[in-house]
């Protein structure tokens, strides 16, 4: 149980990251902004761009990193398009990432109180005024995430399952490993739910972590085994799935929709399309017009 | 023919004379919700099924795709399509693989993409331009040649597609039912873009396989890469039209004015889609008009490659889309100018501005603008003066999808408008979310067999919806002149094209044109009206 615990959390990490590099490593990209791009500074509100300026290749750009970083929270915390664009489906998909977002949390939270009670601080409700509160704000705090995450979490990964399922459109879209998918998440929560059910508060998931953290073999039931399994295969699963589009994301919006970056005399991005320039592609197209022989500098 | 609800991609590769027929268009608004206003669509002729392509929908965009005569030639040409899409991911693609290789794998076929786009809507919802119906039938066949999951797996993780001549061919035309508007992309809650599928196909049939419409290739970029210009106008016939236009200007304005052409220095080499000399010289006679009023210090040039800004191949074809643009810089260089400005052409925008802008460094690179920033500089410093009781009648503004969403110019042909425009009135919706003409990334220009039948009346057709909603408090009033402002050449050449199919402007006096003719109609010196239509 050790092995899957540390095993699958490492592989989500070192997978999740590996893909990250892989992005990362991908050749230089011919521009593909689509407006609204919000770090331009004063003119995100309507859509607007340096390209409304005269001579805008000798004018300061103005970018604003708070503006891009409140839009990209509203997308990370909200998933804002979806809300904007699709409400009924963004009440479910809300659901299940809001769930993910607690349980996150939750699984912090039971570090911490682990940690916290093998340092001779174990967490309760009968804390009273400090140091007392720490253990009965950690109590409640776990409880209310663990217990709302797994709400919402199993809710929407059931509801989407529904739509997915039942969704004329949906349906005709839909592989079998997109269902797995779904099943996969639901499994994995079920088994939550029925392991920790029972105890509100998750003290015993506590002393499972507690187990984990001090390398104990926690004592195992069946239920509990089964769903230490399921997590651990989900995590090392995810970063090999499109669920992993956590990572994709990141890409998709900084460095095509919102990249703008104009290739400006001594800029970094000048000497990316520099190297760029020079590189010769091992594959080439075959049609006849492409064969034929061109000015000089046209082949990237 | 195939029940459009229940059509899925996997069904691209089935053994049917035709998949699905458009019947349920989106209704228009009034006048034009009134049977017999709009002509139906014309059969499909027999000689067209069986020499083309006509198996998707009904419709032929690629002219030059033609059924195999042999078994030998189909089997080539699923070869040949293996090939390049092997090729869309290696590094023969460097260019795209980023974006594409994102859209590829993440798409969570939520569907929110529908919505935004407008043939889509305007089919009444058909199935097969549902924007992630091609996509998946692309990600499909992709999956299945060129994953390990889909050699291993294959239905389960969706690599369930047939692929023989009738599926790729299918998936060729389907290829050209999207506009590469990208609005879709805009709501997609992982940033991804149906329209990089659109456009990669296109590539494959283009650059490996050497099939392209002639409107794009043959008679497009290939002519320009020939002559200088799609247009086929050779530098001699250039010079003519240019000195017709001059007399033509002293006639309609009494102002005396000669084209600078091939300047030596000059601040600004003002490039056209030479659509324009032939189609709409008022077009470059205004900006003539308006830049010597002004007294910038500007010129023509008459070289090849330097009097047409337009570049094709952005919509089907990288390789073409670098070899023009790349002469474009030449001879701007050559002339030594210190800016290129790209006249009313969306495409022209983009293509030098930002497909471009990653195509060469240092001195091959010349900075590139877009005319509209200049002319509001020149409204705003008052070094053009206005009299906007001149063009006091209704008028809208159509949004390029090139110049506004895709590079975020949005505010200074506004501020020009409500400036010479009393009863200037927005589209809905406008600005980074309007709607594409209908006639973007080739359409517009791409007439063979019935093509032009489904610009008319699917893609283009929430276009005229937008306009006539616009127009809507005078529309049946064909006393009062109305006018759509269209400051691109493609999306200028659809509107006038739904204009004559709906019969908008013998009906009901709506018009359509540039910017720029409106801001010359509102020089306070001009005796007479510089539009025609207010000529009468």
């Amino acid at each position: 149980m050790l092995w899957i615990f540390y095993g699958s959390a490492l592989l989500f990490l070192v997978l999740s990251g590996y893909k990250a590099y892989v992005f990362t490593k991908m050749p230089l990209h011919g521009r593909m902004e689509l407006y609204p791009v919000p770090k331009e500074k004063g003119k995100s509100e309507y859509g607007g761009s340096y390209f409304e300026e005269v001579e805008w290749w000798h004018k300061p750009r103005e970018l604003s990193g708070f503006s891009e970083l409140k839009d990209m929270l509203k997308e990370m915390l909200f998933i804002k398009k979806l809300f904007q664009n699709q409400r009924s489906l963004w009440w479910v998909s809300y659901a299940l990432h809001l769930g993910i977002y607690l349980l996150a949390a939750w699984t912090a939270l039971l570090i911490v109180g682990a940690i916290s009670g093998l340092a001779g601080m174990p967490i309760s409700a009968s804390g009273r005024l400090l140091p007392g509160a720490w253990p009965a704000f950690l109590y409640y705090l776990t409880a209310l995430c663990g217990n709302l995450g797994f709400a919402c979490a199993t809710f929407g990964a059931a509801a989407l399952l529904w739509r997915r399922a039942f969704d004329p459109v949906l349906r005709k879209y839909t592989t079998p490993q997109e269902y797995f998918n779904l099943l996969l998440l639901l499994a994995a929560l079920v088994s939550g739910l029925i392991v920790w059910f029972p105890d509100l508060f998750y003290q015993e998931a506590r002393t499972v972590m507690a187990d984990f953290l001090s390398l104990t073999p926690p004592q195992a039931t069946g239920t509990l085994t089964l769903h230490v399994i399921l997590v651990g295969f989900m995590f090392i699963y995810i970063p090999l799935s499109k669920m992993s589009h956590y990572v994709g994301k990141y890409f998709t919006f900084h460095k095509v929709l919102w990249e703008n970056d104009p290739n400006l005399p001594g800029s970094e991005i000048e000497k990316k399309v520099q190297a760029a320039l020079g590189y010769k592609p091992g594959h080439t197209w075959s049609a006849p017009h492409v064969q034929t022989v061109r000015p000089q500098n046209q082949d990237r | 023919m195939h029940d459009a609800k229940t059509l899925k991609p996997s069904d691209l590769g089935r053994q049917e004379e035709q998949l699905i027929v458009v019947d349920n268009l989106m209704p228009l608004l009034p006048p034009y919700d009134q049977p017999g206003m709009e002509r139906p669509f014309g059969e499909v002729k027999g000689a067209w099924r069986e020499k083309y392509c006509t198996s998707l929908d009904g419709f032929v965009g690629i002219d030059t795709l033609q059924r195999p005569k042999t078994k030998e030639e189909e089997k080539e040409f699923v070869q040949k399509f293996l090939n390049g899409l092997e090729k869309i991911l290696s590094d023969a693609n460097n260019g795209m693989l980023q974006p594409l290789l994102l859209s590829l794998e993440y798409c969570a076929k939520c569907n929110t993409c529908s919505e935004a786009c407008h043939v889509f809507q305007a089919s009444g919802g058909n199935e097969l331009y549902r924007p992630i119906f091609r996509s998946e039938a692309l990600r499909k066949m992709i999956k299945k040649y060129f994953t390990p999951s889909g050699r291993l797996l294959g239905r389960f993780v969706g690599a369930d597609i047939e692929v023989n001549w009738e599926s790729i061919a299918r998936l060729g035309e389907l290829a050209y039912r999207c506009n590469l508007c990208r609005r879709c992309a805009q709501t997609c809650p992982l940033g991804l873009d149906n329209s990089i599928f659109a456009k990669e196909i296109r590539k494959i049939f283009s650059q490996e396989l050497g099939i392209a419409p002639s409107p794009l290739h043959a008679k497009g970029s290939m002519i320009q890469l020939k002559t200088g210009s799609s247009t086929g106008i050779t530098k001699p016939a250039f010079l003519d039209m240019l000195e017709f236009m001059e007399e033509d200007i002293e006639e309609k304005t009494g102002k005396k004015i000669k084209f600078p052409l091939d300047k030596e220095g000059a601040d600004i080499l003002l490039i056209h889609n030479a659509g324009e000399f032939m189609a709409w010289p008022e077009n470059p006679a205004a900006f003539a008009i308006l830049f010597e009023e002004a007294g910038l210090n500007w010129t023509l040039s008459t070289e090849l490659m330097g009097y047409d800004s337009v570049n094709y191949g952005i919509w089907y074809d990288d390789t073409q889309a670098k070899k023009i643009a790349l002469q474009q810089f030449q001879t701007a260089k050559h002339l030594g100018v210190r800016r290129i400005v790209i006249g009313e052409c969306g495409h022209a925008h983009k293509a030098a501005a930002v497909t471009a802008d990653r195509m060469a460094v240092g001195e091959d690179k010349i900075p590139v603008e877009s005319f509209l920033p200049l002319l509001w500089d020149l409204v705003r410093t008052g070094r053009l003066k206005f009299d906007p009781q001149k063009n006091n009648f209704p008028v809208t503004l159509h949004d390029p999808c090139n110049v506004v969403r895709q590079m975020g110019i949005v505010q200074p042909q506004r501020h020009i408008l409500k400036q010479i425009c009393p009863q200037f009135r927005e589209m809905t919706p406008h600005g980074v979310d309007n709607y594409c003409c209908g006639g973007g990334s080739g359409f517009a220009i791409m007439n063979s067999l019935n093509f032009g039948q489904f610009r008319d009346k699917v893609s283009g057709r929430m276009k005229f919806n937008q306009i006539l909603g616009a127009f809507q408090d005078t529309i049946e009033d064909p006393s009062i002149p109305k006018y759509v402002c269209a400051p691109c050449s493609n999306c200028k050449g659809t509107i006038r094209e739904l204009l004559e199919f709906y019969h908008t402007t013998e009906k009901f006096n709506v018009h359509y044109g540039g910017l720029v003719e409106l801001m010359v109609n509102a020089l306070p010196d001009l005796e007479k009206p510089y539009l025609e239509f207010l000529q009468a």
